[in-house]
């Protein structure tokens, strides 16, 4: 860890102790409280004047939604999906298959459609499949995750633009927020997201400190 | 049946006894794309039930032309029933199987005995079922001889055709029928059954599975398969407890969804359950989506009733509490108090087993028909002549109005014992003035089971300084099945002849007591039954004996069940003994045959070299259903379950066996499904509803799942039949926590397994 | 909504609800029963078909997704009952209720398509989202190895 980025670090860790609506000490900035399922605004991190810090910050309020279950099932580090909030390994038993898409008899299309289906808790959305394998979020830190997304070999070779516009429009990565059934959605809006994205790469696309949690 | 079905039926049956292995042809048109494209074939009448020839029973018909029609009057649930009783008559008769049709029996009092359950299909009818057949070959064969005019016992029937054997002639069975079916029907005493040389199954390992072809073509025909003109399908919204009824609904929304006909509100269901259904509000459409999706816009208010309080897991407690008291004694040997208070040591400990849901592939699903005062009914049913009985009382009709088809099982299990899903589509039928279909959809199936019963047990063995077990104490409690049909709150001395009362012990003081416990569920016959937990509870104590002992588990098991002997009621130290209907001359209770099981299946398994590959090693017998069955089960760390099971040798005395093919395939199976039970098994209920809903959360082996090597040995003997369907199931559990245990060091003593793992 | 789908090798024009399960559009509406209901939610595999040559789960599968593309039912996977895996099925006695079974030879039949001699590890990958409550799983793998000239090894 850098000495100098240890401040930071050490006011989001304490923000993430108490939670979002929790009491957020007095640190370099005052984040607004919200409900868990909210996601704040950029406008939000105005207060914080350092732009690094501040990309930093929107960083991690972003990682609310990569490191949320609902988003990190489908992103393993190893060849089976997750399930659940409890993320328990994929059943029926999926595995990974050389495209990641399954395998022959179980790909994922073999039981996910482009859409949310009624009277049936499978969840769909186009092109669902998992994420490459060097893409994988399963234990990676937020700043882990950072890196890896900047990171064109660990990116699919995308641009930071193309980046924020993945985030803000594909359709599943929206899925997380109408995930169907009785799922908890992932917080906010696929909109607030790729606000809060376009906002942190706007800033300089800075990763947080290890140790930092939202 | 009516022709469209028989149609359907016969043609599927005709291909697989028509089966040529090398050719396998099967040149049958797509039976649904008929001109009419009317989803799947539709009833029609009938084979002729009167036509000319030879009847002389309900169960075997030659006609002129030779074909020979014989019925196979119990369920086929996919313990091959179909491919053995049929073979059993038609190597008796002398029949060519290339000229048998085989029909699937009505619910019918003329057949006997009809309810598929208790593995007793051959068990309890093989002298009967053989001189049906042998009354008919008689019959044959004297009207040859009368026709050449010699001695019948210079004739001999084989392959369809009568033969004189010293002059070598020979008449066709065709054209035999109508002589001799004109023939007073021979005495039991005067026909003679063909020695065991003669016939061919007795002389096979490999009989084929005669709906074969059907199956693996989508044209066999199961519950929910059969169509009639005008037909609607039927999605019931049960009440979420049992005996809990409608208070108000509105079904505005349901009626508007495209395809939804009729919403009808059935009759509540009243204590005892019985097979009556379960209630609710039906919706009516003309496909099942929209009758789903129907049944999905509905808004009902439900009066749970007084089974709201359920709580499986305070139920759980209160189960313990019951058997940490002195219950009713029904197995007593020796002083049991005297012999504990000089034991050297206790081994004791308690086992908890859950309700267990059946969870057969194909959920329950029934088409019925009510017209001119007449109900017909085709229904995958294990029982159709109490499915007749049910449709009779819930239509206020006499039973001879009613006709119980029966389709084949897609799984039964023992669920399909129960009339309720048949007289639901009767129900329906009547007040919609329409043949309906009930599809029963698999949260249906989880939420209104007849489920196997919750148990919660004590055992205690006292031992002596040299660790011999000198004192038993077995106490057990759950609601008895009876409850569906009585207020009975505890299992009586029939209940505990599964596994307690007929238990081999070499033990000089036994008691056995059966202890208080009330149903708030509908409690049902589930494969194997309360042998489930007894086995559970005492295979698991004598691992727990040998672990004490430091001593081999094997030793142990053949010491505990003790020297070759048959074991008479005071030997037991019972008053009497159910015995699964059989007598105790016929069937005794016989030690020396578990011993063997347990020796047989140690010598497969390569028992006592285990220690050397690594893996954890589990061993438990039992007898149940008669049969004696022993099983080692090798488990191996995993990653997705923390165990799985990677290799297993099941060892079945069940007597003479007729159809060994279909008999290793039980064995098999049973290995799975007694995996699923331990492993998985369990259906927890909250409110007095169920939790589980489907798959996700009721879980059952997947092919990943269970070993890949399941070794199979039926022990030779041409003693008298014995169950086959059931009794591979009970040791495969307690083999199972034993070889948990033999890896882990974890002693898990409660159902489903894989909780105590994972906690 | 119309949907058109070429049903083993026949052309058909469906007049249904577009999000009705082409499970439900299969039985109810064309008739072919060999296709079957076991779960609704994609987790017991008894509705295998192929879409494209592709399983997938007929119960969860909306009939739109189905329109101009072909469709191939346990009716359709042969003419005569003669695909290797139908004949190796019957010669090895694997069904025992049967109920599973199309959707365990569909599903099969796709993997050998794909995989001529799976190793076991693949059948079982393969198999994964196919249950049988009977418990015909090693004579599952038995027949798919006979299939694919493979020794069955101890079913």
């Amino acid at each position: 860890m850098h000495q100098r980025l240890l401040p930071f670090a050490v006011a989001f860790v304490f923000a993430g102790c108490g939670g979002p609506t929790g009491d957020t000490p007095k640190g370099p900035t005052d984040l607004r409280k919200i409900a868990p399922g909210e996601l704040r605004a950029p406008s939000d991190f105005a207060g914080i004047e350092d732009t690094r810090a501040r990309s930093q910050a929107l960083f991690l309020e972003a990682s609310r939604v990569f490191t949320h279950p609902r988003c990190v099932n489908c992103h393993p580090n190893g060849d089976i999906p997750h399930q659940g909030m409890n993320m328990q390994l994929h059943d029926p038993p999926a595995v990974r298959g050389p495209e990641s898409h399954g395998v022959v008899g179980m790909e994922c299309t073999s039981c996910h459609q482009d859409k949310n289906q009624a009277l049936t808790r499978v969840p769909g959305a186009p092109h669902w499949a998992l994420a490459p394998l060097e893409m994988a979020w399963v234990g990676k830190s937020p700043r882990e995750i950072c890196e890896q997304m900047k990171d064109p070999k660990r990116n699919g070779g995308k641009s930071l633009a193309a980046i924020v516009e993945h985030n803000a429009h594909d359709a599943l990565v929206g899925w997380g927020w109408h995930p169907g059934a009785d799922r908890e959605p992932v917080p906010g809006t696929q909109e607030q997201f790729g606000a809060i994205v376009a906002a942190w790469a706007e800033s300089g696309a800075e990763c947080p400190a290890e140790g930092a949690r939202p | 049946m009516s022709q469209d079905a028989m149609r359907v039926t016969r043609r599927s049956f005709l291909v697989g006894l028509n089966l040529s292995l090398a050719g396998l042809a099967i040149g049958l048109p797509a039976l649904a794309d008929e001109p009419s494209g009317r989803a799947g074939p539709s009833p029609r009448a009938a084979a002729p039930e009167d036509g000319p020839g030879l009847r002389p029973n309900p169960f075997v018909h030659v006609a002129p032309d030779g074909t020979v029609t014989l019925v196979c009057h119990r369920s086929e649930m996919g313990q091959g029933v179909r491919s053995t009783i049929p073979v059993l008559f038609a190597d008796e008769l002398g029949a060519d199987m290339k000229r048998v049709v085989i029909r699937q029996a009505d619910g019918d009092k003329k057949y006997g005995d009809q309810n598929t359950d208790g593995s007793s299909s051959i068990r309890k009818f093989y002298d009967d079922l053989r001189y049906v057949a042998a009354t008919a070959r008689t019959m044959l064969v004297a009207a040859a001889a009368a026709k050449w005019k010699v001695k019948p016992e210079t004739c001999e029937a084989r392959g369809n055709v009568v033969v004189h054997v010293p002059t070598k002639r020979t008449l066709g069975f065709g054209e035999l029928a109508e002589a001799a079916g004109n023939l007073p029907v021979p005495k039991r005493e005067n026909v003679k059954l063909r020695p065991k040389s003669e016939l061919g199954w007795a002389n096979s390992t490999s009989l084929p599975l005669l709906d074969g072809p059907a199956y693996v073509t989508g044209q066999a025909v199961f519950g929910a398969d059969l169509k009639l003109p005008d037909m609607l399908i039927a999605v019931i919204a049960r009440p979420p407890v049992v005996g809990g009824k409608v208070a108000r609904y509105d079904a505005t929304r349901a009626l508007q969804v495209p395809g939804v006909k009729r919403v009808v509100e059935m009759p509540a269901a009243a204590r005892p359950y019985g097979f009556q259904p379960w209630g609710g509000i039906a919706v009516l459409a003309e496909n099942t989506w929209a009758a789903m999706r129907g049944r999905a816009a509905l808004d009902i208010t439900w009066d749970l009733g007084d089974n709201a309080g359920y709580d499986s897991v305070a139920y759980r407690d209160t189960l313990l509490a019951s058997v940490h008291a002195p219950g009713t004694t029904y197995r007593n040997l020796g002083d049991v108090d005297a012999a504990f208070a000089k034991a050297a040591r206790i081994v004791e400990a308690d086992y908890v087993v859950p309700h267990l849901a059946h969870l057969s592939m194909e959920p329950p699903a029934a088409l019925a028909r009510v017209t001119g005062g007449r109900c017909e009914v085709w229904s995958p049913t294990q029982h159709p002549q109490a499915a007749r009985t049910q449709v009779a009382k819930t239509l206020g009709l006499g039973e001879d109005a009613v006709t119980v088809h029966v389709t084949l099982l897609g799984g039964g299990f023992g669920r399909k014992s129960k009339a309720d899903f048949s007289a639901e589509a009767a129900f329906l039928a009547r007040e919609a003035g329409v043949p309906v279909r009930v599809q029963w959809t698999r949260e249906d199936d989880i939420h209104h089971d007849y489920y196997n019963t919750v148990n919660a047990q004590q055992i205690r063995a006292g031992l002596d300084a040299k660790g011999k077990v000198i004192a038993w104490q077995h106490r057990t409690a759950f609601p008895p099945i009876s409850s569906t049909f009585s207020d009975a709150d505890r299992p009586g001395i029939t209940d505990l002849q599964q596994g307690v009362l007929d238990l081999a012990l070499d033990v000089p003081n036994v008691r056995a007591e059966a202890c208080p416990a009330k149903a708030h569920v509908r409690i049902g016959w589930y494969r194997s039954v309360y042998n489930i937990f007894h086995a559970f509870g005492i295979g698991s104590l004598i691992d727990e004996i040998a672990h004490a002992r430091g001593a081999d588990p094997r030793e142990v098991w053949l010491d505990i069940i003790g020297p070759p002997r048959i074991m008479g009621l005071a030997a037991l130290g019972i008053e009497k003994l159910a015995n699964y209907g059989e007598s105790l001359e016929k069937h005794p209770v016989d030690a020396g045959r578990l011993r063997r099981v347990v020796e047989r299946v140690t010598a497969s398994a390569n028992w006592s070299e285990r220690k050397k590959d690594g893996r954890g090693y589990g061993l438990a017998a039992h007898r149940s259903f008669v049969s004696y069955t022993a099983v080692v089960l090798a488990v191996v760390p995993d990653e997705r379950n923390k165990v799985r099971v990677d290799e297993a040798w099941i060892c079945m005395d069940a007597g003479l066996v007729v159809n060994q093919e279909r008999a290793h395939a039980q064995m098999q199976g049973s290995v799975v499904m007694g995996i699923s039970n331990a492993f998985f098994g369990g259906v927890t209920m909250k409110g007095g509803a169920t939790q589980q809903s489907n798959f996700r959360d009721a879980r059952i082996a997947r092919i990943g799942e269970v070993p890949r090597k399941i070794h199979v040995d039926l022990v030779p003997s041409d003693g008298p039949p014995c169950g086959v369907g059931e009794p591979g199931v009970p040791p495969v559990g307690p083999a199972l926590a034993n070889a948990v245990f033999a890896l882990t060091g974890k002693r898990i003593r409660e159902i489903p397994l894989v909780r105590g793992l994972s906690g | 909504m119309s949907v058109r789908i070429r049903v083993n090798g026949v052309e058909k024009t469906l007049d249904v609800d577009p999000d009705m399960p082409l499970l439900w559009a299969l039985r109810d509406v064309l008739g072919l029963t060999g296709t079957k209901y076991g779960c609704g939610e994609a987790l017991c595999g008894a509705c295998s078909v192929h879409l494209d040559g592709q399983v997938v789960r007929a119960c969860v599968t909306p009939v739109r997704r189905a329109d101009g593309h072909a469709v191939t039912t346990i009716e359709g996977l042969s003419p005569d009952g003669s695909h290797p895996l139908q004949r190796a099925w019957v010669e090895l006695g694997v069904p025992q209720c049967g109920y599973c079974q199309a959707g365990q030879i569909m599903t099969a039949a796709a993997l050998l398509k794909a995989k001529p001699k799976p190793s076991d590890d693949e059948i079982e990958q393969s198999m994964a989202g196919n249950l049988c409550r009977c418990g015909t799983y090693a004579r599952i793998c038995a027949a798919i190895r006979k299939a694919s000239g493979m020794p069955e090894g101890e079913r």
